[in-house]
């Protein structure tokens, strides 16, 4: 892709304005999602609610992005890869808005765990995985602006170990409820906890389709391959 | 939150450079433009659109007399520049437009030089003492309308032999060579092609950190790219006006949107 600049440079200035506010919106989830499970299994609440707190910044990004989107297809009517960095900018605003939610969803339930009794190697299974989507967002923001489809593609494929991980918890937690009752409460937490943890990685996964969107003009086609089969596997629950 | 924002976009605190209050135009028995009220501010670009006769370039021609120059017109309200009424007897005129520059539609050069072109305006007015000192006019005019690149080796060439987009940034030299402080810019760009529009319009948001740009274009979306403010006119009144981006995503009027959106013209 040729990166030239353009003629009017103040066209350039907003494009790169709206994509320096998607960078920072990405930093702002990747801090909250590695402080909410650090939260969770530090048992630190003034840090849970740190994460809640700083959602607001993360969902006024989003909107601001897109104002300034509408603003920028408004006044400068963008075509061709102009036009593809405003779409995408949107769309990614809107997949990384979700994981923030996702982050603020779990420092709530972190605090409630922590009036309850701890669940063994749950927290810190929970911290790696977390620390593997963290990673995840940080490659895909990287793609994203260094317009790098292969590292995209490699997050795409890279998705499969966070699926892996969360088949593994919910094994897991499956056991401690069977072997004791008193246990469901907190593993149904660390249950949706871990789903949500899944379902980052998933956005991870569509914000790496469009950054290949953006720098190649197609979608790829959806052959990745993937391994969350607890719906099939469980056949009661899941 | 604010620093997220980008700084350019936010035209809240500029101040008033021209504020026109009931302003009526009549050609003859024509009632060109009626009861005009705006403030536009100055260090940005304000522009004034509209369909074909709708008063725009009427009331562009307003703000520096250029209506006095046609028998038939009429100009009535108040027009100051600065909080100095210029239909004031004191005003005089030619300098009323030394201050108040201007570009046309098509590109006008003089039939003399490049270099004669820039140095007409500081030579009339008496601007230049010395002729190192109009050296230096010319020299910064063309650097501030991007063309001393272009013909720094060939300034006594005739102006007329430009490309159609360079004789405008000429025309865009000598209109500032007399130290305006407002330009004002008639449909500058309607005869030149889509790389020469582009170079004119980089070229006047350049100009906007030192001049009050008030340019009139046929062209919504070259109003929508330049200008910070932008009026629209219909029928002789000023229906709307704000800040562009909200003209464009979010207009008012229903004939502003009908307008933009090209459903009335």
């Amino acid at each position: 892709m040729t990166r030239k600049h353009h003629i009017t440079t103040a066209f350039d200035r907003d494009l790169e304005a709206i994509q320096a506010m998607i960078t920072r919106m990405g930093g702002l989830v990747e801090a909250a999602i590695l402080d909410a499970v650090r939260a969770l299994e530090t048992r630190d609440v003034e840090l849970a609610d740190q994460v809640r707190r700083g959602d607001a910044t993360i969902d006024a990004l989003e909107e601001q992005i897109n104002i300034e989107a509408a603003r920028l297809i408004a006044l400068r009517a963008p075509t061709a890869a102009d036009l593809r960095t405003v779409l995408t900018a949107m769309k990614i605003a809107a997949a990384l808005e979700r994981c923030g939610d996702y982050a603020k969803n779990l420092a709530k339930r972190s605090n409630v765990l922590s009036t309850m009794p701890a669940i063994e190697g749950a927290a810190g299974s929970i911290r790696r995985m977390g620390k593997a989507v963290q990673l995840q967002l940080k490659n895909v923001l990287d793609a994203y602006s260094q317009r790098n489809a292969d590292l995209a593609e490699q997050v795409r494929q890279g998705d499969h170990d966070v699926d892996q991980m969360y088949n593994t918890l919910f094994r897991e937690f499956l056991t401690h409820m069977m072997e004791d009752p008193r246990n469901i409460s907190a593993c149904m937490h660390l249950h949706f906890i871990a789903k949500n943890i899944e379902r980052v990685g998933d956005h991870a996964t569509g914000i790496a389709e469009q950054v290949i969107y953006l720098v190649s003009g197609v979608l790829p086609d959806d052959d990745r391959p993937k391994a969350d089969n607890t719906v099939i596997s469980s056949g009661t629950s899941g | 939150m604010k620093d997220i924002l980008i700084p350019e976009l936010d035209v809240t605190a500029d101040s008033t450079k021209i504020s026109a209050r009931g302003v009526q135009v009549y050609y003859g028995e024509t009632h060109a433009i009626r009861d005009i009220d705006v403030d536009i501010p100055d260090k940005a670009v304000t522009a004034l659109i509209g369909p074909s006769g709708c008063g725009k370039s009427t009331f562009l021609r307003c703000l520096n007399r250029m209506n006095d120059t046609i028998t038939t017109a009429r100009v009535q309200g108040d027009i100051r520049i600065d909080g100095e009424e210029i239909h004031d007897p004191r005003i005089d005129p030619v300098q009323l437009r030394a201050k108040v520059g201007m570009v046309f539609q098509k590109p006008n050069p003089f039939p003399k030089s490049i270099r004669d072109n820039v140095a007409y305006g500081p030579k009339i007015h008496g601007l230049t003492r010395t002729r190192a000192e109009l050296d230096e006019v010319v020299e910064k005019s063309l650097r501030r309308a991007a063309l001393w690149d272009e013909v720094k080796d060939r300034l006594d060439a005739p102006g007329t032999g430009l490309s159609g987009g360079q004789q405008q940034r000429l025309c865009i030299a000598r209109a500032i060579a007399t130290s305006p402080q407002i330009l004002l810019m008639d449909e500058p760009c309607s005869a030149l092609d889509p790389i020469a529009t582009a170079q004119i319009e980089e070229l006047i948001d350049e100009l906007r950190a030192r001049f009050c740009v008030v340019i009139v274009t046929h062209s919504m979306q070259q109003a929508a790219r330049v200008s910070q403010r932008t009026a629209f006119f219909h029928l002789g009144s000023l229906v709307e006006y704000g800040e562009t981006g909200d003209i464009f995503t979010n207009p008012a009027d229903p004939r502003t949107e009908s307008y933009i959106t090209g459903r009335i013209g």
